[in-house]
C-alpha cells in the first residue's frame, strides 16, 4: 500500500515546543510544535536570508530563525522583526507552509491541499525511526512507492511470537528511513532490536 | 586553582569547560593558539604534554592529559552524583561510554577538523565510523526512552553525558547530520537545557529558554 | 560564473608567515588548483602550467589569475604605529564566498548568533545608519552603525554601544572599523579575507590591527575565531548556498542597507562568481 502523504517522524520525537527537520519528496520542511501542541510545516528556509528555519527556536505559540530572529506565527506569517521592534511586518512576508498532521502518533507531511487524508494505522503504537543506506528494493525486495510513503506491514516472527509490524518509509536523499509501529502487545524493545538486525543484513547484503 | 590548557574550538576542550559549568567549578584558562600557531606541538608544551595535545589540567602537581579523567576529577571534586548512581553496573557503564567519546572524537571530532581547519583525513571514512557511532549511540538512547530514562547511565546526567554530547553536538561542523537520530536530537535538547549549561561555537544558545523580551 | 572582472581581482591564498616559515599550500582559487610556496626566496604562486602575480599585504598573500585590474586596496591603519596585527588562521566554510561577506557586514544577527557577546535581547534593534559607495576607491561603505553591545571586544569590560564604520574594498573583502574599548577615540580594525575555492566553497582568513597590547595572542585569535565558528554554523545552512542577486528571492529590511549595496555593487561590476543570478 501507498499513500502520498510521507511519513517524517514519530510524534514522541516531536515534544511541545520543538523544530525538527523534515521532508517532502525532495522539499526540505522545518516541522515543529508550539508550547500549546500546534503542529506547523514549513519549507526550511526563512523568507529574510534564508537560513534553514529547522535550526530555529519556539516559544510559545511562535518559531523564530536562529539568524536574525525573526518571529514567526503558527500560520506562517512573519509577527515581529527584532531589528526594527516598533515595526509591524507586512503581510506579505510568511513562511511558505505545507499541510502536516498527526495520526496514530505519526508526523505526516503533503503539500497544502491533498485531498485524500493520511492512512488510518489502526491497532499500532510506534516504535521508533530508522535510517538505512540502501534503497528499499534491496532490503525488501519491494519497489519504491513514486511519490508517497510506502507502507509495508506483516507479521514476523520476534522472540518466538509472530509481530504485526508496520514499516512507513521515507525516501531519502541516500537510502531510506523506517518509522516503525508494532501491535501493542509486542514488546517494543525486542522490535527494535529485530529492526536493527534487518537493518545490519540488508546493509550487508548491499556491500557484499 | 584549576587551570587548564585550553582551545575554544576543541570539543575535547569544551567537554571539561561545559563539566566545570555545570558544576559552577572555575576554571583559571589559559588559551593555547591551537589554530594556527599549533603552539601545542611546541616544545614548550610537549615539556606539560608529551603528546602535544588538549586540554591539559593542571592542579598543583597533577597533571592530567584526558579529558575524560578531567571529567572524573571534577565530578568527584564538586558533584559525585554526576558520576553515577556508583553500582558495579552503572560504574562499568559510564566507563563505557567515556572510552566511546574517544571514538566519537576520532571520527566526527577529526571530521570536523578536517572540514573546518584543513586537517588531512580519509573524510569518508571518518564520517562513516562517525554514522556507525551515532547509531550506537542512538540504541541506546531508544532503549532508553523504552526504560522511561533520559539520560545514558541511571536518571540523572552523568559525565557519561557529558563525554559524549560535544562531539555528537559539533558533528555538523564535520559534515555529518544529525537527521536520522531523534533519540540523540532529544537527548543533545536535554543536556543543552540543562541549568548552567554553556554553549561553544558551532552549538547554538536555546534562547526558548529565556521568553521573549516583550513578555519579560 | 567567472568573468573578466573576477578574474581580475586580487584574493588571498595564504598566511604569509606560514609561507615564509617553509609550509607549501596546495589550494584553489576559483575552482583553479594552485600551489603557494617559497621560490628563490621568495613567495610564488603557480598553477598548472602559469604563474601568477604575488602580493604580500596585511599578513597574507595575495593573487590573481587575469590581469589585476587596479592594486590591492589599502589599509593604512595596518602601518599605524602601536597597532597589533594578528593572523587569526584559515576556516574552510561551505558555503558562496560571497554570503561569508554579506554576513559580515550584518549587525542584526548579534543577539541571535553571538549571543552575550556582541549582542543580546532585548537590545535587537538596528538603527538607521548611512551607505554609500565611495567614489574614486570604488568601494562600498556602511557608516554610523551603531549597536548596543555586551562584550565587544577581549578586551572590553561589560556592555558598551560600539560604533561601527564597515567597507567592501573588494568583492571577497570586508574591513570593519569598531570603537575600541581601551582607547575610545581609535578604531579597531578587523577584516576578513575571503578565498574563493569554488563557488561553494570557501577559506575565510579573519585578521586584525587592534590596540590592545595586554591580551596575549592566544587570546585575541580565541576571540575572534569563537565569533567567526559561530557564523560559520550559519553560513553553512543558508539556501540556496550562492548569493541571489535578483531582488526577490529574499527579503530585507532597512536593517539590511549595507547587504542591499553590496549585492548591487557586486552585480554592476560582473562580480557574479558564487552569486544567482535568476531565482531558481
Ligand atoms: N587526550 C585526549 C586528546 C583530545 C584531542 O584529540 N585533542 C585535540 C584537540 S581537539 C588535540 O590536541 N589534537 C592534537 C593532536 O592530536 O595532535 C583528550 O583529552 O580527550
Ligand atoms: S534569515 Fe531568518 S531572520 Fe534573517
Ligand atoms: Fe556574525
Amino acid at each position: 500500500m501507498t499513500t502520498r502523504w510521507i511519513a517524517t517522524g514519530l510524534s514522541h520525537d516531536l515534544p511541545n515546543g520543538a523544530v525538527m527537520a523534515g521532508q517532502w519528496q525532495a522539499t526540505e520542511l522545518a516541522v515543529w510544535r508550539s508550547a500549546t501542541g500546534k503542529l506547523a510545516a514549513w519549507k526550511d528556509r526563512c523568507p529574510h536570508r534564508g537560513m534553514r528555519l529547522s535550526h530555529g527556536f519556539v516559544r510559545g505559540e511562535t518559531l523564530s530563525c536562529i539568524y536574525h530572529g525573526w518571529v514567526y506565527g503558527t500560520d506562517g506569517g512573519c509577527k515581529h522583526i527584532p531589528a526594527h521592534p516598533a515595526l509591524t511586518p507586512p503581510a506579505a512576508i510568511c513562511a511558505e507552509g505545507f499541510a502536516c498532521v498527526e495520526a496514530n502518533g505519526v508526523l505526516w507531511l503533503a503539500p497544502v491541499g491533498m485531498a485524500e487524508d493520511p492512512p488510518r494505522l489502526v491497532d499500532l503504537r510506534p516504535v521508533r525511526t530508522l535510517s538505512l543506506t540502501c534503497d528499499l528494493a534491496t532490503i525488501l525486495g519491494v519497489e519504491p512507492a513514486l511519490g508517497g510513503s510506502d507502507i509495508i506491514r506483516g507479521s514476523v516472527r520476534i522472540g518466538g511470537q509472530d509481530e504485526e509490524i508496520c514499516l512507513l518509509v521515507q525516501p531519502r536523499p541516500n537510502g531510506i528511513t523506517f518509522h516503525a509501529l508494532c501491535s501493542a502487545r509486542a514488546d517494543v524493545v525486542q522490535v527494535s532490536r529485530w529492526l536493527e538486525a534487518l537493518r545490519r543484513s540488508a546493509e550487508e547484503k548491499v556491500a557484499a | 586553582m584549576i587551570r587548564l590548557h585550553d582551545y575554544v574550538l576543541s570539543a575535547s576542550c569544551y567537554k571539561v569547560r561545559l563539566m566545570a559549568a555545570l558544576l559552577g567549578v572555575r576554571l583559571d584558562l589559559e588559551a593555547v593558539d591551537f589554530h594556527p600557531g599549533r603552539a601545542h606541538k611546541s616544545l614548550a608544551f610537549r615539556q606539560l604534554n608529551p603528546a602535544g595535545t588538549l586540554p591539559v589540567m593542571v592542579v598543583d602537581d597533577l597533571v592530567l592529559t584526558e579529558s575524560t579523567a578531567m571529567l572524573v576529577y571534577l565530578a568527584r571534586l564538586a558533584g559525585p552524583e554526576w558520576l553515577g548512581p556508583g553500582t558495579p553496573q552503572a560504574s562499568a557503564q559510564v566507563q563505557q561510554w567515556l572510552a566511546f567519546s574517544g571514538r566519537l572524537a576520532a571520527s566526527l571530532g577529526l571530521a570536523r577538523l578536517h572540514d573546518m581547519l584543513l586537517y588531512t583525513g580519509d573524510i569518508e571514512a571518518l564520517r562513516r565510523d562517525g554514522h556507525l557511532a551515532l547509531r550506537e549511540l542512538e540504541s541506546a538512547l531508544t532503549e532508553c526512552r523504552f526504560a522511561g530514562h533520559d539520560w545514558l547511565v541511571g536518571t540523572a546526567p552523568t559525565i557519561a553525558d557529558i563525554a559524549c554530547f560535544p562531539n555528537v553536538a559539533l558533528s555538523q561542523d564535520g559534515g555529518v547530520t544529525l537527521d536520522p537520530y531523534p533519540a540523540i536530537r532529544l537527548w543533545s535538547r536535554r543536556v543543552r537545557s540543562l541549568d548552567r549549561f554553556v554553549e561553544m561555537p558551532g552549538i547554538h544558545r536555546l534562547h526558548e529558554l529565556r521568553p521573549a523580551p516583550a513578555e519579560a | 560564473m567567472i568573468t573578466p572582472q573576477v578574474l581580475n581581482e586580487w584574493y588571498p591564498v595564504a598566511m604569509a608567515s606560514q609561507i615564509r616559515a617553509g609550509q607549501r599550500r596546495e589550494t584553489q582559487l576559483l575552482g583553479i588548483p594552485v600551489t603557494v610556496k617559497m621560490s628563490d626566496g621568495a613567495v610564488a604562486v603557480h598553477g598548472e602550467s602559469d604563474s601568477f602575480p604575488v602580493m604580500e599585504r596585511f599578513g597574507h598573500v595575495w593573487t590573481c589569475l587575469g590581469s589585476p585590474a587596479h592594486d590591492l586596496f589599502a589599509v593604512p591603519e595596518a602601518d599605524q604605529p602601536g597597532r597589533r596585527l594578528v593572523d587569526v588562521g584559515v576556516v574552510r566554510v561551505k558555503c558562496s564566498p560571497l554570503r561569508a561577506v554579506e554576513n559580515f557586514l550584518d549587525i542584526a544577527h548579534f543577539p541571535f548568533v553571538h549571543t552575550d557577546i556582541l549582542g543580546a535581547e532585548p537590545h535587537t534593534e538596528v538603527n538607521r545608519y548611512e551607505v554609500q559607495i565611495r567614489e574614486g576607491s570604488d568601494e562600498v561603505w556602511a557608516t554610523k552603525v551603531t549597536f548596543y553591545q555586551p562584550q565587544a571586544a577581549k578586551s572590553a569590560e561589560g556592555g558598551i554601544v560600539t560604533q561601527y564604520m564597515y567597507r567592501v574594498p573588494a568583492p571577497t573583502v570586508s574591513v570593519l572599523y569598531k570603537t575600541c574599548p581601551v582607547m575610545p577615540d581609535a578604531w579597531d580594525v578587523i577584516g576578513i579575507f575571503v578565498q574563493p575555492l569554488t563557488e561553494e566553497l570557501c577559506d575565510v582568513w579573519p585578521w586584525m590591527a587592534l590596540f590592545d597590547d595586554v591580551t596575549p595572542e592566544a587570546e585575541l585569535i580565541a576571540f575572534q575565531q569563537m565569533i567567526f565558528l559561530q557564523d560559520r554554523s550559519i553560513l553553512e545552512n543558508q539556501i540556496p548556498r550562492l548569493l541571489p542577486l535578483d531582488p526577490g528571492m529574499e527579503i530585507p529590511t532597512q536593517a539590511d542597507l549595507s547587504s542591499i549595496a553590496y549585492r548591487r555593487w557586486l552585480k554592476k561590476r560582473g562580480l557574479t562568481y558564487g552569486a544567482q543570478m535568476v531565482a531558481a
